[in-house]
């Protein structure tokens, strides 16, 4: 294989890695937006959330797979009482725009993430993968850690799961309705309001579980959340707002540049996400797969 | 604002004058009755507020709302506190330039920028906040990177003056430019120009489709708001006589936005008073709540987000929802 | 609209009138910083919140120790502190100095863990006379050419830290090459360039310094994989906080750690990080000028005093503040008022600390020992234990 492309292919394959996970973190946020038309800027906050749940239940050395499911589960129902409760919230401001909306779930993030540093403290906190992920492989040569291996594969599993349900359920096919057509759903007799609540739910459950799956790789600590947030909304806005393959493609092409780019312009590095997305958006103002008639 | 509401409104105009009359008069009393940091604060304050209200100019009036609005601010600020350190002191000189230079800044991505709508913009915006942001952190020969540039030295009133040491005499100054560029602002407002702002905010289609070229306007109001924020960079800078990268931060541009929804959007005078809650509770309020600061910030966010005041026409980032 | 003009001037009235009543007095007079009689006012500006929160917490507690040791007294006198939050960076630090300076009109200032907060506030404590004395922050200008009779410093400056360890290691690799690596902000750069002063000094050659994004990096796999290509036979760090974590983590994960040695600035395994790291910090060598592992007596005491009270081991931080107070001590017995502080702190001589015994320079800063650490495991712990001195003192 062309030297190039030995030395990099580690990099290449960390960028895939990078960039499932952001996806996984990204993915809530798009759905929300896509059936709300709210930017949920707690997203960050409630995947960290879940990173701190890792913390509690993976804590102390060598936890295996099964400490690992179990804080999947606890970041499942926080995360839906969690989402539930932002939806009510958000709900009553519904008629008086969207910035509104946005701007109170930015104060909800600072509450949370203020309680969770209250809680935990403001020490970095690392979260050790389940024990048989916890070593490295060897890739054409080099070390590369098992756990991130398994992040792509979970991370794509993920994907196809929300594939499946958005694209191919029937929970699925109201929401795309609803998005399109809420009145002519509601006409239907679906309750529309239940709907988003469950969706705005389910959004911030799949931030949780981000949280879960990325805490061996990013770790938990005060200040994650504003980091996790800047890359979800960068990912989810050159995706196309609202479009799960949109942020699917977005994920993978940061996680890309994040890691081959810096790899290549090691001296552009800190410009790199938010120049990509900016070029991106001037070339397609609604993003690579966003709907051209949504300004969002 | 619709015509419904003219003839009470006509009639209320000298009660609005005399209440405006009054709250100067009491703001140009400050000196003279509280001690010299509570000077200091207010002036900050009064920085901050031009900052926001030429924020609601943009997003309020003009329905553009920026998560960026650090940038020209913070480029304001670095233009005069550089020329401070270097070529002059003369503090209305260093407003103007750094008017100037945010202006440039806005007007440099402005053409780009306002081509997008909603969310799209916002992101867009933020990007530019983020991207000016690390060129102050990495250009240390100009900005001192992350150290910031400090010994700015104290302004002077005209060219040879004495520099101004005194609080109250440097909010006095403060309040004036702030006077006068947010009545700039409110000229700006209050004209043709301003109607065609809401309008475009409104509808754009609409407004398209009557022959306006919405573009123009978008433009011009991005770059006055640029210029806004870069004249409340140098009044920052004249208190603070310190300026880093964190002046150009996204707390920066968030807390300017926060003001004007806590402010109620279109109002500019509600803008400024959004301007004080932030300011007060970020900086008079947090150092003192052992590390809880964050969490009474959001609490505000959230409170004033829900207690807005009423009668305010609420802002759409897209389609409105039929309401006049 | 006749109502909202009222409740405009309503609002404006009350808010006035709190501040009017809040600060009465007039902004018109010269600001006088007066020795008041009663408790002497010290505030102490120490991150309580963001990324820095864990050091101003160390920080507190080590000045507080050795003010509750005293008695609640410095120099005899009775000392009331103020703590007020620097927060993250310089946009919260300016204003809560600001704060304690001209509203609760402290005495002196201590504490400060960011260098740009303590360069921002340098000015306003030199005009209004009231010492500084900082516990943490390490920009080499505060001791350098922004020094000033009103700062000093108890902690250390970046490129001095950095510097010590450049002869040891240009002895370890002879002929090899070193890569530099750290965060591309105004520390990263100090103590890069003070390693590299030090180390090419000593006859040692740079294979290639990489700074990166300061605060946004989480993934080192890029800037891991330059290092791997460059044939460096050893490594020089310098991170802090979560980007000291994510380093020390892939740089075992990515295979280096077995075949790449790897030196630092002490910071890197210093405190909480060094928890969060696990066993992937082991066989570190840093320097440092502080470890709880040092076994002078001054030291024990102090640890095993920590302990009991914190329930933690000390850290550098808690002892950098710890000796603030002790400074301040010696500085008090002199007199109250800001001038008579400065006079007592320069006539500070050698300060007996757990660090070892250190002086003030003529820049103000400590002139004081770094010590070869290295982590390794004891009882079950992962420690910094001390090899030896890296510079005489």
């Amino acid at each position: 294989m062309p030297a190039w492309l030995s030395d990099n292919l580690i990099t290449i394959v960390d960028g895939v890695a990078f960039g499932v996970l952001l996806f996984t973190i990204a993915v809530g946020l798009s759905l929300v937006f896509g059936i709300m038309d709210v930017l949920n800027l707690a997203h960050g906050a409630l995947y960290l959330v879940g990173a701190y749940v890792a913390v509690r239940f993976a804590r102390g050395g060598q936890a295996g797979i099964g400490a690992f499911l179990l804080a999947g589960l606890a970041a499942v129902a926080v995360g839906a009482a969690a989402g539930a409760g932002l939806a009510v919230l958000t709900r009553p401001l519904a008629r008086r725009g969207h910035l509104d909306q946005a701007l109170l779930t930015l104060g909800v993030a600072l509450i949370i993430g203020d309680l969770l540093s209250a809680r935990f403290g403001n020490d970095v906190q690392s979260v050790p993968p389940p024990a048989f992920l916890a070593g490295s492989v060897s890739l054409v040569g080099h070390d590369y850690p098992s756990y991130r291996l398994a992040v792509i594969i979970a991370g794509l599993a993920l994907a196809v799961l929300v594939w499946l349900l958005v694209e191919r359920s029937r929970a699925g096919a109201l929401v795309r309705a609803t998005v399109a057509d809420a009145p002519m759903v509601r006409a239907l007799g679906v309750d529309t309001g239940r709907l988003v609540v469950a969706v705005f739910a389910f959004g911030v459950v799949l931030a949780c579980l981000g949280g879960v799956l990325g805490a061996p790789v990013l770790g938990a600590y005060p200040g994650l959340d504003e980091r996790v947030l800047i890359l979800g909304l960068v990912v989810v806005v050159l995706g196309g707002l609202g479009s799960v393959s949109g942020a699917f493609l977005g994920a993978l092409v940061i996680g890309q540049v994040e890691v081959l780019g810096v790899s290549l312009l090691p001296q552009y590095a800190s410009f790199l996400v938010f120049g990509t997305m900016a070029v991106v958006l001037l070339l397609r103002p609604t993003g690579m797969l966003g709907r051209a008639g949504k300004p969002g | 604002m619709s015509t419904a509401t003219e003839a009470p409104a006509a009639a209320a105009r000298p009660a609005t004058a005399r209440a405006a009359g009054a709250v100067l008069v009491l703001l140009a009393l400050v000196p003279l009755l509280v001690s010299s940091n509570v000077a200091d604060m207010l002036t900050r304050v009064l920085a901050f507020a031009l900052l926001a209200i030429g924020l609601d100019l943009l997003a309020g009036v003009a329905g553009l709302p920026s998560l960026g609005q650090a940038a020209p601010f913070g480029v304001g600020a670095y233009a005069a506190a550089l020329l401070g350190k270097h070529v002059t002191t003369v503090g209305p000189v260093q407003l103007v330039a750094a008017a100037a230079a945010g202006a440039a800044l806005a007007a440099a991505v402005g053409w780009l920028l306002v081509r997008s709508r909603g969310t799209y913009f916002l992101m867009l915006t933020l990007a530019v906040g983020e991207i000016v942001h690390e060129l102050a952190d990495r250009w240390e020969g100009v900005t001192g990177g992350t150290n910031g540039l400090a010994g700015v030295p104290a302004i002077t009133l005209y060219p040879g003056g004495p520099p101004v040491r005194l609080a109250g005499v440097l909010y006095w100054y403060v309040l004036a430019a702030v006077l006068v560029c947010a009545g700039l602002l409110w000229m700006v407002s209050r004209s043709a120009f301003g109607q065609t702002l809401r309008g475009i905010r409104d509808n754009e289609e609409r407004m398209r489709s009557l022959g306006y070229r919405t573009f123009p306007p978008k433009y011009a109001v991005f770059c006055i708001a640029g210029a806004a924020a870069g004249a409340a960079g140098s009044l920052w800078v004249a208190q603070s006589r310190f300026v880093s990268p964190a002046d150009l931060g996204f707390e920066v541009s968030a807390m300017a936005l926060l003001a004007v929804v806590i402010g109620g959007r279109g109002s500019l005078w509600g803008a400024a008073l959004g301007a004080a809650v932030v300011v007060l509770v970020r900086e008079e309020l947090s150092p003192q709540l052992g590390g809880r600061g964050p969490l009474v910030l959001g609490l505000v966010f959230v409170a004033a987000v829900y207690l807005l005041p009423r009668g305010f026409a609420g802002m759409r980032i897209h389609r409105p929802r039929g309401e006049a | 609209m006749r109502g909202l003009a009222r409740r405009l001037t309503t609002i404006v009235a009350a808010g006035l009138t709190v501040a009017l009543v809040a600060g009465c007095g007039s902004s018109l007079e010269e600001d006088q910083q007066g020795a008041a009689d009663g408790p002497v006012k010290v505030g102490l500006l120490v991150p309580k919140s963001g990324v820095y929160a864990p050091l101003g917490r160390d920080m507190e507690n080590g000045f507080r120790m050795y003010l509750e040791a005293k008695g609640g007294k410095l120099g005899g006198r009775t000392v009331e502190v103020v703590v007020a939050d620097e927060g993250g960076g310089p946009d919260t630090g300016v204003p809560a100095a600001q704060k304690l300076l001209q509203q609760d009109k402290v005495t002196t200032l201590v504490g400060i863990v960011n260098s740009a907060v303590a360069l921002g506030v340098r000015d306003q404590v030199t005009d209004s006379k009231v010492p500084l004395i900082i516990a943490n922050a390490g920009a080499n200008a505060i001791t350098g050419e922004q020094r000033s009779d009103y700062v000093w410093r108890t902690s250390f400056a970046n490129g001095e830290v950095a510097g010590a360890l450049g002869g040891y290691v240009a002895d370890q690799v002879k002929d090899g090459k070193v890569f530099l690596a750290a965060p591309d902000y105004a520390a990263g750069k100090e103590a890069t360039a003070g390693f590299q002063e030090a180390f090419e000094a000593a006859g040692g050659q740079v294979a290639g310094t990489e700074l990166t994004p300061f605060g946004t990096t989480t993934n080192f796999q890029p800037y891991l994989a330059r290092i791997q290509r460059s044939g460096a036979e050893a490594v020089y760090c310098f991170y802090a906080g979560a980007e000291a974590v994510a380093f020390v983590k892939q740089y075992q994960q990515f295979g280096l750690a077995d075949r790449i040695p790897l030196y630092c600035s002490g910071f890197v395994t210093e405190g909480g990080v060094l928890k969060a790291q696990g066993d992937a910090a082991l066989g570190i060598k840093g320097s440092l000028h502080y470890s709880d592992q040092l076994d002078n007596p001054t030291n024990q005491k102090f640890v095993a005093d920590y302990s009991a009270r914190y329930g933690d081991t000390p850290t550098v931080y808690a002892v950098q503040a710890y000796d603030a107070a002790a400074v301040l001590d010696q500085a008090l017995a002199k007199g109250a008022t800001g001038d008579a502080i400065v006079e007592g702190l320069k006539g500070v001589g050698e300060v007996d600390s757990p660090r070892g015994p250190w002086r003030f320079t003529d820049g103000h800063g400590p002139d004081q020992v770094y010590y070869l650490r290295e982590t390794e495991e004891q009882g079950g712990k992962i420690v910094n234990a001390i090899v030896r001195p890296l510079t005489g003192s």
